[in-house]
Order: structure tokens, then C-alpha cells, then sequence
């Protein structure tokens, strides 16, 4: 299957960067489930950051360790960060 | 209108009995969780027959040629294994549920499987899936309800958990009404396969004909339903064949029937328990999705699923060689005390944490959110119909959670105010 591959979803928060690899989502929306105002299914099925992205940090962690294929990485300052 | 009935009549559907689902394979086990902590605490990895009643006298180990059976029952082992689908294959399932459904998703790997799933997934996504929450769910449980909301008592496991899921998927497979009781029928057979090999061939058979006869007047005709939707999905030139259209058909059975109806009665049974938290949920029900989370986590209706190493592999520091086969115990995962403080308590005001009760990876549960929905629907139905529902004390049953490999409780009497 050829698929062109689109850029990566990136999306600032107040103090998080949110990325989404498109190739390794997989569709799940459980992403949507913890963070409802942060994440949405495109109509390909792959996530996306809703614009503007609300929720609290808490419910984006939540989404990130829920990512059934790490698809989702969130970053502060440039850095990589995880659950506290 | 199709009710599961607990009186044998002509023309109504077989009744249901939930020990035609024990599964005999594994015995009869009520606690299967101070066993897998024990072997936890020794090995999150573990090679051999793992014996579950507990007798302390384990099988000489086979001299074969073929690699022992490894089990996994850490947490962060078990995501680990499921998130690495290279390593561990799915194909593992051929052999066992390819015989009685043919080629599901299930089984698949890359890169068939991403396209397969992708093909079918539409029709479950949340979204989508919020126009049969009233049209559907609610007035399917509020007609089992009905039936017995005057009598003041009811065993909920046998009068409202099992006749719902499967009327539910029915209907979102465009089946005709008249032919519900033939469809819980042959959807209690294929799913009696651990009990009765006979009985799950038999139907798996019958389903067979009769789905092909369906999908044959869609592709022809097609309809508001999913069966149509699959004949038609399309993307980037791919398709469904009838042969995988057909198993998928038949994977919803077993999938989002029998692992729904079992998760509603954890939930609930968790809740009686605890007339503390059935309370908070009954005043707040935005609490809801935290409950179910929880009794997923407690009591995972599916405590293991399997898959079969490709390559050498290292899980937890312990090395795997190639061509095993691997349990992955989303029961004993789901417990891991490295991960959740008191983690054999129901509690469903712990801090959310994701758990592996759907699995992980990329076969984590297409239809959770369809299972959220429903569990929500019922046990909100439930809520706002029962007043004072609590265990029967007057009933001379020992409800418990029973089972090993599929688990949820073997009845759930209860009495409440009558209406
Ligand atoms: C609370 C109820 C449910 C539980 C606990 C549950 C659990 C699971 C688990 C553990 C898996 C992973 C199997 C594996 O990786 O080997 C799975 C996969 C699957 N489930 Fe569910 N399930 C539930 C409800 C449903 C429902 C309602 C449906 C559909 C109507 C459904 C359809 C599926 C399908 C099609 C797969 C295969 C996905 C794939 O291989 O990509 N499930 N489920
Ligand atoms: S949880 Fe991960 S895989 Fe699932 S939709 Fe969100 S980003 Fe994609």
C-alpha cells in the first residue's frame, strides 16, 4: 500500500507540545477517550489535535501512556516528557 | 420482541444458561489472582505449564523439539510484548478461533491486518457509534427490564447482561427481527467452543449459510447497516472478501457478545459490593466511565490472550527463544503491584491509569467503545429504574466471579423497590 506520508501532527498547548506520528496511529481513539477536548479522529481515522486544544495535562498523559502504539509524544521545551 | 427466558417455550430461543460458557478447559476457578501474584513476585516471565489450582506439584517438563509454553504476568511485560507485533505474532490464533470463524483481523499481522482493520473500523467509532445509544441500547435494555421491574428481584446474569450485547450487534448487522432467536442461538453454540467443540462447529456452520445469504442480498441491495457498509469499503483499491467479511461476521460473536455481557456483570458485581461507590455513581453519572475503567481493570472479562514469537526475544530480561507460544495474562497485568497500590481492590476513585483489559497494541479492542456504550446504557437503565437495587439476601445463591481464561460472575441476584 502506498501512502503519502503527510506531516506530523504537532499542536502547542499552553505548555505542552503534542505530535502525533501519523504512520504508527492506529486508529484506536482511545486518545479521544482520555482527552476528549485535546484529540479527535480525522475522517482517515487518524488522530488529530483539535484546535484551539483544551483539557488538562493530566488527561494528555493519560492519552499518551493509553496510545495502544506510542503514536503520541508530548513535549515541553523541546524535551521529551512523560507521565510525572 | 426476543427475551431470554428462563422457561423452555416453543419457538423462543434456547434459554440461557451461563455454565454452558464455564470454561471446562481451565476448571472451575473462583480466584485465580493470589496464584498469578505469587508467580509474579518469583518471575514476571515464566516457561512451562502453568497450573492454576494450585497443587505444588508441576508436570515433568516435556522433552520435545518444540519450545515450552511461556507466560507472561508482569504489566510492563505484557505491554511491552503486545506493542512489539513483529516479535509477537497474532498468527498464534490460526489454529484455534481461524478453525471456527475462518481469517479474522484477530489473527492477522502486518501488513494485511492494517489495512483489514481499517477497512472495518468506521462503524466503530464513538461517533458513529452515538446514533444506536438511544435508537438502540436504551429501549433493548428497558424491554429486558420491563419484563422483570414489577417483580421486586431478578438474577441480572441471566434476565438483562446476556440478551442485550447480542440483540444490540443484530441489529447493527442489518438482521432481520424475526431471526433473532436463531442468531442467539447459534451465538451461544460458537461461543460454547472451550465446552462443546460439536455444538460451535455446528453453528459455526449454520452462520456461515446464513450470513453468505445475507451478504449476497446486500451486495445486491444494500442497506442502513454494517453489512453493507463492509461490502462496499474501499481504501487505496483494497477490499473485503466475502471469505473476510464472513469471518469478521462471525468474530463479533464471540468478541463483542460474550466479553460485553461479562463486563456489565463485573461492573456490577464490584458495585453491589460496594454500595459506597454504587451510590456515588447513582448521584454522579459522569462518574461512569471511571467505574468501568476500574472493573476492567479489577476483573478483565478476557484474563489472557496469546501470541507466538516470530524472532528470538528478551521480555523483562528473560530470553524467548523463536517459535513460542506466549500468555499474556491481562488478568494478572492488570494487578501488578509495581503499578497499582492495592491493586485487588475494586475501587473506582483510584487515580485512572490506563489498563490492559481491552489488550494493547495494535488488536486493542475494536469494539470498546460500542462496550463502553452498552455497559453505560445498562447499568444507567438500571440506575434510574431500580431503586434500592442491592444483593438478594434472601437468595440461596453464592454469586461470585468465577472462570480462568473468561471470567464474570455466575449470577447476579438482586432485589430492589418494585415498580
Ligand atoms: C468489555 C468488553 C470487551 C472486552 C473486555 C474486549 C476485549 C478484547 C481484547 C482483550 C482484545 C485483544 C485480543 C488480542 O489482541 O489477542 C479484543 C479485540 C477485539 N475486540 Fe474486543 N472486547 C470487548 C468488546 C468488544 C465488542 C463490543 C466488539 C465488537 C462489537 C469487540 C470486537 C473486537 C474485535 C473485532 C477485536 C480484534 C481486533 C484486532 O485484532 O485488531 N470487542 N477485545
Ligand atoms: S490512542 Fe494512539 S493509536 Fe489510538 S487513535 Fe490515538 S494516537 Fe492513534
Amino acid at each position: 500500500m502506498v501512502q503519502e506520508r503527510l506531516p506530523d501532527e504537532r499542536i502547542d498547548t499552553l505548555s505542552l507540545q503534542i505530535l502525533i506520528d501519523r504512520d504508527t496511529c492506529m486508529g484506536s481513539g482511545n486518545c479521544v477517550f482520555w482527552a476528549p477536548g485535546t484529540f479527535d479522529l480525522g475522517d482517515d481515522g487518524i488522530s488529530v489535535v483539535l484546535e484551539p486544544a483544551e483539557g488538562e495535562e493530566r488527561q494528555m498523559f493519560l492519552a499518551q501512556e493509553g496510545c495502544p502504539t506510542r503514536a503520541i509524544s508530548l513535549w515541553r521545551d523541546g524535551v521529551e516528557v512523560t507521565s510525572p | 420482541m426476543v427475551r431470554v427466558s428462563l422457561d423452555e417455550t416453543v419457538g423462543e430461543p434456547a434459554p440461557f444458561d451461563p455454565f454452558e460458557l464455564q470454561d471446562t478447559v481451565t476448571g472451575d476457578i473462583r480466584d485465580p489472582y493470589p496464584r498469578m501474584a505469587d508467580l509474579r513476585r518469583q518471575s514476571a516471565v515464566h516457561f512451562g505449564n502453568i497450573d492454576f489450582i494450585g497443587s505444588d506439584d508441576p508436570e515433568p517438563p516435556l522433552v520435545s523439539e518444540v519450545p515450552v509454553p511461556v507466560s507472561v504476568f508482569g504489566h510492563d511485560e505484557v505491554v511491552c510484548a503486545l506493542r512489539d507485533d513483529r516479535t509477537y505474532s497474532s498468527t498464534v490464533y490460526e489454529g484455534i478461533m481461524g478453525v471456527v470463524m475462518g481469517p479474522t483481523i484477530l489473527q492477522m499481522d502486518a501488513p494485511r491486518h492494517k489495512v483489514q482493520r481499517a477497512l472495518v473500523s468506521p462503524a466503530f467509532r464513538s461517533r458513529i457509534l452515538e446514533r444506536w445509544e438511544t435508537e438502540l441500547v436504551r429501549s433493548v435494555v428497558d424491554d429486558l427490564i420491563d419484563a422483570f421491574a414489577a417483580r421486586g428481584r431478578a438474577d441480572l446474569v441471566r434476565e438483562l447482561n446476556f440478551g442485550f450485547p447480542v440483540q444490540v450487534i443484530a441489529r447493527i448487522l442489518g438482521l432481520p427481527m424475526v431471526d433473532y432467536p436463531k442468531f442467539q442461538e447459534w451465538t451461544i453454540g460458537l461461543i460454547s467452543v472451550a465446552s462443546n467443540w460439536d455444538r460451535a462447529m455446528a453453528a459455526s456452520e449454520e452462520l456461515r449459510v446464513y450470513l453468505t445469504a445475507v451478504i449476497g442480498q446486500r451486495r445486491r441491495q444494500p442497506a442502513d447497516d454494517l453489512i453493507s457498509d463492509l461490502v462496499v469499503a474501499e481504501i487505496e483499491g483494497e477490499r473485503l472478501s466475502d471469505e473476510e467479511i464472513l469471518a469478521f461476521l462471525r468474530l463479533l460473536l464471540p468478541a463483542g457478545v460474550e466479553t460485553t455481557y461479562r463486563a456489565t456483570g463485573n461492573l456490577l458485581f464490584g458495585l453491589l459490593q460496594h454500595p459506597e461507590q454504587l451510590e456515588a455513581l447513582r448521584n454522579d453519572r459522569a462518574l461512569f466511565p471511571q467505574a468501568f475503567e476500574e472493573s476492567l481493570r479489577w476483573e478483565p472479562p478476557v484474563t489472557v490472550i496469546l501470541r507466538k514469537t516470530l524472532k528470538d526475544a528478551v521480555l523483562g530480561g528473560v530470553p524467548i527463544p523463536a517459535n513460542s507460544d506466549v500468555g499474556l495474562f491481562l488478568g494478572a497485568a492488570n494487578r501488578d503491584d509495581r503499578r497499582y497500590a492495592d491493586p485487588d481492590t475494586f475501587d473506582m476513585f483510584r487515580q485512572a491509569q490506563q489498563h490492559v483489559g481491552f489488550g494493547f497494541g495494535v488488536h486493542m479492542c475494536l469494539g470498546m467503545h460500542l462496550a463502553r456504550m452498552e455497559a453505560r446504557v445498562a447499568v444507567n437503565a438500571i440506575l434510574d429504574r431500580l431503586d434500592d437495587i442491592r444483593f438478594d439476601p434472601d437468595a440461596d445463591d453464592d454469586p461470585h466471579i468465577h472462570g480462568m481464561a473468561f471470567r464474570s460472575p455466575t449470577s447476579l441476584p438482586v432485589c430492589f423497590s418494585p415498580r
